[in-house]
């Protein structure tokens, strides 16, 4: 039949419906040789980097056999377990959040209060919160709360401002405390404010009174045990007030609340005392570990121009950490706050209208400006005309400021406009004004978003060198900034300058081992990036 | 507009209760909302045309006709939604109580705290059950007492036996039915003096529908209800008053539910009312 046969054949498919699948092939071999290309140059790249830096070749076969036992094994084993069992992975996960970021938290405290004279951290921690504490518990008890937000925001300002102005008369006075009194006023404190504020919401008022009492007499005492043993007590309260009490409640209440998973938290302790072992027996045993250039001495050391294994990029490090700091405080604001009137204020027509399209296009255009040009923006503004000095912390903060001014514009208008118009309208339709919608509404379902953006931007700052060499940031410094108008070394700068150093050891060892640090630190601030986002997604979605 | 056709868009209610007349006087107590010459246009687009009538209190009016007749455009005139599209602008006079809505001294924001919406997606606010129903009483600073006022607004929209022991829980974690009562629950709490409601029914499935339908219903004790829907026989089920808009936002006909759906005066609204177009 000749019909039948003819729709046999075009089931079977003829030439041109082949070779378009042959095109579908070819089309799909090539988009996975595109992603191929960029994944596995970076995989080499790195692996490159940390092959300079921790030297492996240089270890004996017996090290790599007793950390492979002593450390990936049990490691593994444990993190194998807790995945076949979802409480107990969560505790571990939860474990390893709490004593990774309170550790990292504490760390970056004391480093940066360390630079800046934990006096006047003090100074300005105190001013800048007493004020605002007082107006939140007084507003607590009061039914008009009309006035509360901005009297906070008003207060903070104030307090900063009074402290700066008053500094020459109170930095005397808190000067007589000893240095780690300083350190509970701007550690052990907020812990306990915190650490009160939790648990009297879960219990009762007594009990967090109780957990404050506690806090504040195991940091007294880890103080008084710090003298008697001849160390500074600083380092010591700030790690048992911001890290040890912190993991202490969280791992406490795991294991005293989710039985099911209560196994989990060992985890971190595992990994932890794998450590420990391996490095016992290393000591013991007395094998040849690697040679690497990424030890304790360069992160704690000050630069040492010949000796690369003396070298240091302790302060370069502080730098980095400091005037990306500031630069967000400087910045974020104003960006935010840009993108928000952009897109919720602005009407779509009229002369304003108008003028806001030209200034978005405009802010797009801005994000492409080479960073070398925004450089030569800061020295004209920062060191030609306000005069703040060369290659100092508040030039190096404001010119990456303006940097990555338009990157935070633009990705918060992005997160601002995928809030959904319906949203805002059941918020108008019950009376809200247009302040009471965006803070109550719009930018709480924006903040993962506008989050992502600014630690997006983050990244960019923390690693960019060339706008840091047109305003003159000393590429070697041997202290770290004490402050606003002192004088910083960043990472990238020590990067670039040691690259041409005269002894290899600094161009093959140091460079890659500063550059993991680098990426360490950046690395470090999306996870926390991630994390918070996917929490804040969490807490609002389910 | 003529005294004619003014007397023709009046609701045969008002007409035998009030023995003067459609005068303005007369409609003071039983008139909630009154609207005079309403036109609004969006640029150089009319969307309404000189919109005539009044709104009986403590009653459900029901807006019908077809797509881009003008319908939710008036509701939204009556709480100044429409004040936040930038091109929007209202004619004529629109009373509350007496007030004019468009008045300068009128702020939008205010007026919206006694006249609730609705919307034709529900549209909880992400957070969670307890903190949508008291988004409103928190915003107008009214924080005593705020359990109760959010179990009592959640009995009224009959949502409370469904989630009394899930209020920590995200809205969006309900119903499309639910979350609808939801966002009626969030809009009682504030104990508005009128509810609009623009098609709340048109996204949800028909066992959700009806019980929206007979929440309504039981609304109209104490509120006054505005409802636009484009499904006729809802209108007829739970309305006492039917206004029907027709293409190029004109009011074709305003009287009692029975009247517009057995008798109606215009030859088109009965065209529409039989589905013979629209």
């Amino acid at each position: 039949m000749a019909s039948g046969g003819a729709s046999v054949d075009r089931l079977h498919g003829s030439t041109d419906v082949r070779l378009e699948r042959l095109k579908g092939r070819l089309f799909e071999i090539a988009l996975v040789a595109a992603t191929l290309v960029g994944i596995v140059s970076l995989v080499v790249l790195f692996g490159y980097i940390a092959f300079d830096t921790f030297q492996p070749l240089t270890a004996s076969i017996q090290w790599y056999l007793i950390y492979i036992g002593t450390l990936v094994t049990p490691t593994a084993a444990f993190t194998l377990y807790a995945r076949r069992h979802p409480p107990i992975r969560e505790a571990n996960a939860k474990a390893f959040a709490v004593i990774g970021g309170a550790l990292l938290v504490s760390l970056v405290t004391y480093i940066v209060a360390d630079a800046l004279d934990p006096y006047d951290v003090l100074l300005y921690v105190l001013f800048g919160a007493i004020p605002p504490a007082v107006i939140g518990a007084y507003a607590r008890r009061s039914p008009d709360r009309t006035y509360t937000g901005p009297a906070v925001v008003v207060s903070t300002l104030v307090g900063i401002a009074l402290a700066a102005g008053l500094y020459g008369v109170l930095r005397p006075i808190v000067g007589i405390i000893a240095q780690w009194v300083a350190y509970v006023g701007i550690v052990t404190l907020p812990v306990g404010a915190i650490v009160a504020q939790s648990v009297s919401r879960r219990w009762s008022l007594r009990r967090a009174a109780l957990a404050v009492a506690l806090v504040l007499v195991g940091t007294l005492a880890v103080a008084v045990g710090a003298l008697v043993a001849g160390i500074e007590p600083s380092l010591p309260v700030v790690l048992f007030s911001g890290a040890v009490v912190p993991i202490g409640y969280v791992v406490g209440d795991t294991v005293a609340n989710e039985p099911e998973g209560r196994i989990g938290v060992l985890g971190p302790f595992v990994l932890i005392g794998s450590v420990a072992l391996g490095a016992f027996i290393e000591r013991s045993v007395g094998v040849q570990g690697p040679e690497s250039y990424l030890t304790p001495s360069l992160l704690l050391n000050s630069w040492h121009g010949r000796n690369a294994f003396e070298a240091g990029i302790y302060p370069q490090l502080v730098g980095s950490i400091v005037i990306v700091g500031f630069m967000s405080l400087l910045a974020f604001p104003v960006a935010i706050g840009a993108a928000v009137y952009l897109e919720e204020y602005v009407s779509d027509s009229g002369w304003r209208g108008r003028l806001a399209t030209l200034l978005e296009v405009n802010i797009s255009n801005l994000a492409g400006v080479p960073s070398v040009v925004y450089g030569l923006l800061g020295l004209a503004l920062f060191r030609n005309t306000l005069g703040f000095g060369t290659g100092v912390v508040i030039a190096a903060a404001g010119t990456l400021g303006f940097l990555i001014l338009p990157i935070v514009i633009v990705s918060a208008q992005e997160a601002l406009r995928s809030v959904p118009d319906s949203l805002r309208q059941a918020a108008y339709g019950m009376g809200a004004s247009r302040w009471q919608t965006l803070r109550t509404v719009v930018i709480p379902e924006a903040f993962p978003g506008i989050l992502t953006g600014t630690i997006l931007a983050l990244a960019r700052a923390i690693g960019e060198t060339a706008p840091l060499v047109i305003i003159a940031v000393a590429t070697t410094t041997y202290t770290s900034p004490d402050g606003l108008f002192s004088t910083a070394a960043a990472l990238p700068l020590q990067i670039f300058a040691a690259r041409s150093h005269p002894d290899p050891a600094f161009r093959h060892g140091i460079v890659p081992a500063t550059a993991v640090v680098l990426l360490i630190l950046m690395l470090m601030m999306n996870t926390t990036a991630i994390l918070l986002r996917n929490r804040y997604d969490r807490d609002t979605h389910e | 507009m003529s005294e004619h056709e003014r007397t023709q868009t009046q609701p045969s209610t008002v007409d035998a209760e009030s023995t003067v007349g459609e005068d303005e006087q007369s409609t003071g107590a039983r008139t909630v909302i009154e609207a005079r010459d309403v036109s609004v246009y969006y640029g150089q687009e009319q969307a309404l045309q000189d919109v005539d009538l009044e709104i009986p209190r403590r009653q459900v009016t029901a807006i019908i006709g077809p797509s881009g007749c003008g319908k939710s455009t008036f509701l939204r005139c009556i709480n100044r939604m429409n004040d936040l599209v930038d091109a929007a602008r209202v004619d004529g006079r629109l009373r509350f109580d007496g007030t004019d809505v468009y008045g300068p001294e009128v702020d939008p924001v205010a007026l919206r705290r006694r006249v609730g919406m609705v919307f034709q997606h529900p549209n909880p606010f992400p957070k969670s059950i307890y903190d949508n129903v008291a988004y409103g009483l928190r915003i107008h600073g009214r924080t005593d007492e705020l359990d109760e006022r959010v179990e009592r607004a959640l009995q009224r929209a009959a949502l409370f036996e469904e989630v009394s022991d899930q209020l920590e829980k995200s809205a969006l974690a309900l119903s499309g039915g639910q979350q609808q009562r939801l966002c009626i629950a969030r809009c009682l709490a504030v104990d508005p003096e009128i509810i609009l409601m623009d098609e709340p029914a048109s996204a949800l499935d028909p066992v959700a529908t009806s019980k929206i339908e007979d929440l309504i219903e039981s609304l109209a004790e104490e509120y006054t209800v505005i409802i636009v829907t484009h499904n006729m026989q809802q209108a007829a089920r739970i309305s006492d008053q039917t206004a029907v808009f027709l293409t190029g936002g004109e009011l074709a006909e305003y009287d009692d539910t029975d009247t517009i759906f057995e008798d109606p005066d215009s030859q088109r609204v009965e065209d529409y009312i039989t589905g013979k177009f629209g």
